[in-house]
C-alpha cells in the first residue's frame, strides 16, 4: 500500500444550518488518481472548496503528508501543496507558457531567474509528455485543453502534492481529452496525487484508481474503479432512482403554434439539433455542462452569433445571432446566470417586472404610469410576489423570489410565445422551486411553448412532458413516456463513444 | 439573502459618505455667505450664466453615461465644428442655421454611438479617435484661421430676456426635457437598464444598439446647442473654441453624482453639479483667487464626489 498523501477525515459543513457535507471521508495515496462522483447537490463542490481553502469546514480535518492542515485561504492551500484546475482557467493568454508558470511562484530566486526557470519549465513539460510546447510560446496560441495542462504544469512546478481537477474535460474535444488523460497519468506516475471530479462516468472509470461517491452530502462508498461499472456507479449516486410515468397532458394539436428548430449548429458546442416543440407542453433538455443543452437555448435566443440552422416560431422565421430579433418574434430567454445576465439588481422589483415590456406600456414612446403600475401588480400577483415589495431593489429579495420575478417578467404578455429557461431553479430553495414549477406549468397550459435545460433529475422528471437527453452537443434520446432517473443519468454521463 | 428578505425600514445611517457630502457643502455655504457681494441678484445671474454653456453639454453627457457608455471625449471638437457650420450658414437665416448645426452635432455623435452600441467599441478610445478626426477636419477646412459670419442673425441668441441670458433658459428647458425622457419614455428607461447590466439587457432582447444611439444622438444635439451659443457669444470661431468643454461637462455630470459605470443618475443632478461648480468658481473669484486655484479646487471636488458616490454604490450593493 502506498503511503496516504491526503486524508479527508469526517469533513462536515453546513450552510445556514442546512448540512451540505456530512462526515465525508476518503484518502488518496501518492500517485493515485481518485475519482469524486455525485449527482448535483451531493456535496462535491463543497468538498473541493474545503480542500482548496475557499471554505472552512465546520468539523472534521484534512491531513496532508501526515500533518493536519488548516486551509483558511486559496494561498494557504497552495502552500500546503494543493492545486486546483477547473473550468475557469487562470492562465493569462497574453503571457508565454514560462511567464504563466512563474506567476505567483515564490520558489524562484530573483537572480539568474530566467535560465533556471526555462530549464525547470522544460523539465515539467517533458514529464507531462508535452515536448511540443515551447516555454516561450504565448498561451493564446494553445488550445483550451493545452491551457488546462499548463495549469497542471504550473501546479507541478510549484511543488503541488495534490492536484484537484474539477470537471476538466467538460468542454474539451475527444482528441484534447485523450491527451489530457495521458498527461494526467504521467503526472500521477511522478508520485503526485490527483482528485478527478467529473460527470462523465466512463471517463472516471477509465482514468481513476478508486472512486468515492457522494450522495446527499455523505460518502456512500469508496470502490476500486476496476470493480465498478457505470450502472453500479449510477446506483451508488442515486440510491433509489426517481422515476415518472408517461405524462397524460395533451399537446396543442395546432402545429402552427410550435417552435420548430432544424439543424441548429453552434461550432464546437452543438451539432445538428432539431426539435418540434408544441405549445402547451414542457420540453426538458437534460444535459451536463458541455452537453450543448444550454447552447441550444442560447442559440435560439440569438445569443450565439456563430449559430447556423433554422428556427421558426408560429410559422415565422426567427433570425439567428440577433437577440433583439428573437425577442421580437416572441422568444423570451432566461439565462442560468440570474445575477450577471438576468435581472437588474439595482432597480426596483416593479422595474424588473416591466423591464422587457416597456413598449407595450407606452403610447408613442411615452410611458403611462398607471399602466406600468397595474401591470407590475398583476404580474407580482401572478408569480406570488408580495405587492408591498414592488418598490424594493431586486437585490434585497431572496434567490427564490428573484427567480420568480425573472420568470414573471415574461408572463402576462401577449407578445411572448416561447419561454426558454436555462436551469430555471438554480440557487432556489424548495418552496421557491415548487412555485416556479407551478408557474411554468401554468405558462404551458396557457399556450406557451416551454423549453428548459436542466441538470437536475428531479426537475427534469417533474416538469418535462418530453425529456431530451444530450451529450457532447448531440441529442441522445427523446423520452415521451415512462422513464426513470437512472436512464437519464446514463444518457447524460456515458461520455463519448 | 434570506436575512435581507425580511421587510424592515432602512436604518438612518450617518456613514462616511453622507458626512463626506454634507460637511463640504456646509463649509461652502458658510464661505459663500460670508463672501462680499456673493448674495446679490447680479451674482446669482452671473453664476447661472457661467454654468449654462457647459451645463447644456453636461445634460447630454448624462444620458450617455447613464446608458453605460462611460464618458465621451470628443465634445470640444464637435462643438467647435458645429460653431463653424453655424457661423458659415448665417446667411440662410437663424432657424436654418440652428437646424443645420443641431443636425451636424447629432449626426457626428450618433455615428460614434452606433459604433459603440452595435459593434461594442470602447467608447473612450472611439471618442478620442473621433475627437482627433473632427479636430483635424476642422483645422483643414478652416485653414487654421477664424471663421467669421457674413451676417449677424445670431445676435438674437445673445439676448437676455427678463435679465437672464437666453442660454440659461435653454439649459433649464434641456434639463427638463432630458429628465422627462429618462423617467417617462421607453427609450429613457431602457437607458438605465442597458447602463446597469448590458449583458442582461442583451439576453432579454432589449434594443441595446438603438438605445445607445439615441443617447448619443441626444448628446450630439446638446453639444451642438453649446456650440451655437459659443459661436454667438464669441461672434467668430477658431479651432480652439471648444476649449475644455469635454472635461468640464464630465466634471459637472460626476459632481452631480451620476454613476460613471452607468445605470444611475439624473439630469437634475447634473444641473446641480454644473451650478455647484459655478458657485465654487464664483466664490473663489470673488475672494480673489487665481484661475489656477479655481481649477485645482474643481479637480479636488470631482475626486471627492466620485469617491463618495463610489463608496455609496458599492455599499448599497452589499
Amino acid at each position: 500500500m502506498q503511503p496516504r498523501v491526503v486524508e479527508v477525515d469526517r469533513l462536515t459543513r453546513a450552510f445556514n444550518g442546512v448540512p451540505a457535507v456530512r462526515d465525508v471521508s476518503f484518502a488518496v495515496a501518492a500517485g493515485e488518481i481518485h475519482g469524486l462522483c455525485g449527482h448535483n447537490g451531493a456535496g462535491k463542490s463543497t468538498v473541493v472548496k474545503m480542500l482548496t481553502g475557499q471554505l472552512e469546514p465546520d468539523g472534521g480535518r484534512i491531513v496532508i503528508g501526515g500533518e493536519p492542515v488548516e486551509l483558511r485561504s486559496r494561498s494557504a492551500a497552495q502552500r500546503a501543496g494543493v492545486a486546483l484546475v477547473d473550468q475557469e482557467l487562470s492562465v493569462v493568454p497574453a503571457l508565454t507558457v514560462l511567464e504563466n508558470m512563474l506567476l505567483g511562484d515564490i520558489h524562484v530566486p530573483m537572480a539568474n531567474r530566467r535560465r533556471s526557470a526555462v530549464a525547470r519549465c522544460r523539465r515539467v513539460l517533458d514529464d507531462m509528455g508535452l515536448e511540443r510546447i515551447d516555454p516561450d510560446q504565448p498561451v493564446s496560441t494553445l488550445s483550451i485543453g493545452e491551457r488546462q495542462l499548463i495549469e497542471i504544469a504550473k501546479a507541478l512546478s510549484q511543488h503541488a502534492r495534490l492536484v484537484i481537477l474539477d470537471e476538466p474535460t467538460a468542454t474539451l474535444t475527444d482528441v484534447e481529452s485523450a491527451y489530457v488523460f495521458a498527461a494526467i497519468r504521467r503526472v500521477a506516475a511522478t508520485g503526485c496525487s490527483l482528485v478527478f471530479v467529473s460527470h462523465r462516468l466512463p471517463e472516471v472509470l477509465e482514468l481513476c484508481d478508486a472512486v468515492t461517491v457522494l450522495r446527499n452530502g455523505r460518502s456512500v462508498a469508496t470502490t476500486p474503479a476496476a470493480r465498478l461499472t457505470v450502472d453500479e456507479l449510477i446506483v451508488q449516486m442515486l440510491g433509489e432512482p426517481p422515476h415518472r410515468l408517461a405524462p397524460t397532458r395533451m399537446a396543442d394539436p395546432d402545429l402552427a403554434h410550435a417552435l420548430r428548430i432544424a439543424g441548429l449548429t453552434v461550432p464546437a458546442r452543438l451539432k445538428d439539433f432539431s426539435l418540434n416543440a408544441r405549445a402547451g407542453r414542457i420540453y426538458a433538455l437534460a444535459g451536463q455542462l458541455g452537453s450543448g443543452a444550454s447552447d441550444a437555448l442560447r442559440a435560439v435566443a440569438g445569443l450565439h452569433p456563430a449559430a447556423t440552422g433554422t428556427v421558426e416560431l408560429r410559422d415565422r422565421a426567427v433570425p439567428l445571432g440577433d437577440p433583439v430579433g428573437a425577442a421580437r418574434r416572441g422568444i423570451a430567454f432566461l439565462s442560468n446566470d440570474r445575477k450577471s445576465e438576468g435581472l437588474f439588481l439595482d432597480k426596483s422589483v416593479a422595474a424588473n417586472l416591466t423591464a422587457t415590456r416597456l413598449p407595450s406600456l407606452a403610447r408613442a414612446g411615452i410611458l403611462q404610469p398607471h399602466r406600468e403600475h397595474a401591470t407590475a401588480q398583476t404580474v407580482a400577483e401572478r408569480c406570488g410576489l408580495p405587492e408591498h415589495r414592488l418598490g424594493e431593489p431586486m437585490a434585497a429579495l431572496s434567490g427564490g423570489n428573484q427567480q420568480k420575478a425573472f420568470v414573471g417578467r415574461c408572463l402576462e404578455r401577449n407578445d411572448v410565445f416561447a419561454l426558454l429557461l436555462d436551469e430555471p431553479t438554480r440557487g432556489v430553495d424548495i418552496g421557491g422551486r415548487a412555485a416556479i414549477h407551478q408557474l411554468l406549468r401554468e405558462a404551458a397550459d396557457n399556450g406557451l411553448v416551454v423549453l428548459l435545460a436542466s441538470t437536475e433529475l428531479e426537475e427534469l422528471l417533474e416538469l418535462g412532458d418530453v425529456i431530451i437527453t444530450m451529450r457532447d452537443g448531440h441529442i441522445v434520446h427523446r423520452y415521451d413516456g415512462d422513464v426513470d432517473g437512472g436512464r437519464l443519468m446514463r444518457d447524460m454521463t456515458q461520455g463519448r463513444k | 439573502m434570506t436575512a435581507a428578505d425580511s421587510t424592515r425600514p432602512a436604518p438612518l445611517r450617518l456613514g462616511v459618505s453622507t458626512v463626506g457630502l454634507a460637511v463640504p457643502l456646509l463649509v461652502l455655504g458658510a464661505v459663500a455667505m460670508t463672501t462680499h457681494r456673493f448674495l446679490s441678484l447680479d451674482n446669482a445671474r452671473a453664476i447661472l450664466a457661467s454654468s449654462a454653456f457647459v451645463g447644456i453639454t453636461a445634460i447630454g453627457a448624462t444620458l450617455v453615461m447613464i446608458a453605460g457608455s462611460g464618458v465621451s471625449l470628443a465634445a470640444s471638437q464637435t462643438a467647435t465644428v458645429v460653431a463653424m457650420f453655424f457661423l458659415a450658414t448665417q446667411q440662410l437665416g437663424l432657424a436654418a442655421a440652428v437646424l443645420i448645426a443641431l443636425a451636424a452635432g447629432a449626426t457626428l455623435t450618433a455615428l460614434q454611438g452606433a459604433i459603440v452600441g452595435y459593434w461594442h467599441a470602447n467608447p473612450i478610445v472611439l471618442s478620442i479617435a473621433a475627437g482627433f478626426a473632427i479636430g483635424g477636419a476642422t483645422t483643414w477646412f478652416s485653414g487654421g484661421t477664424p471663421v467669421y459670419p457674413r451676417t449677424r442673425a445670431f445676435d438674437v441668441l445673445n439676448g437676455t430676456p427678463f435679465g437672464l441670458p437666453l442660454a440659461v433658459y435653454v439649459l433649464l428647458a434641456v434639463t427638463l426635457l432630458a429628465e422627462l425622457t429618462l423617467r417617462r419614455t421607453t427609450a429613457g428607461r431602457q437607458m438605465y437598464l442597458v447602463g446597469e447590466n448590458r449583458a442582461a439587457a442583451r439576453a432579454a432582447g432589449l434594443p441595446v444598439g438603438r438605445v445607445t444611439v439615441i443617447a448619443w444622438a441626444c448628446f450630439g444635439v446638446c453639444i451642438a446647442l453649446t456650440g451655437v451659443f459659443l459661436a454667438s457669444f464669441t461672434t467668430s470661431a477658431t479651432v480652439t473654441l471648444g476649449g475644455t468643454l469635454t472635461l468640464d461637462a464630465i466634471a459637472a455630470v460626476l459632481v452631480g453624482g451620476t454613476a460613471i459605470t452607468g445605470g444611475r443618475g439624473s439630469a437634475l443632478r447634473t444641473l446641480g453639479g454644473a451650478v455647484l461648480i459655478s458657485v465654487i468658481s464664483d466664490v473663489l473669484l470673488l475672494r480673489g483667487f487665481s484661475t489656477g486655484i479655481q481649477i485645482l479646487v474643481k479637480g479636488i471636488l470631482v475626486l471627492a464626489v466620485v469617491v463618495t458616490v463610489h463608496l455609496r454604490t458599492t455599499r448599497g450593493r452589499q
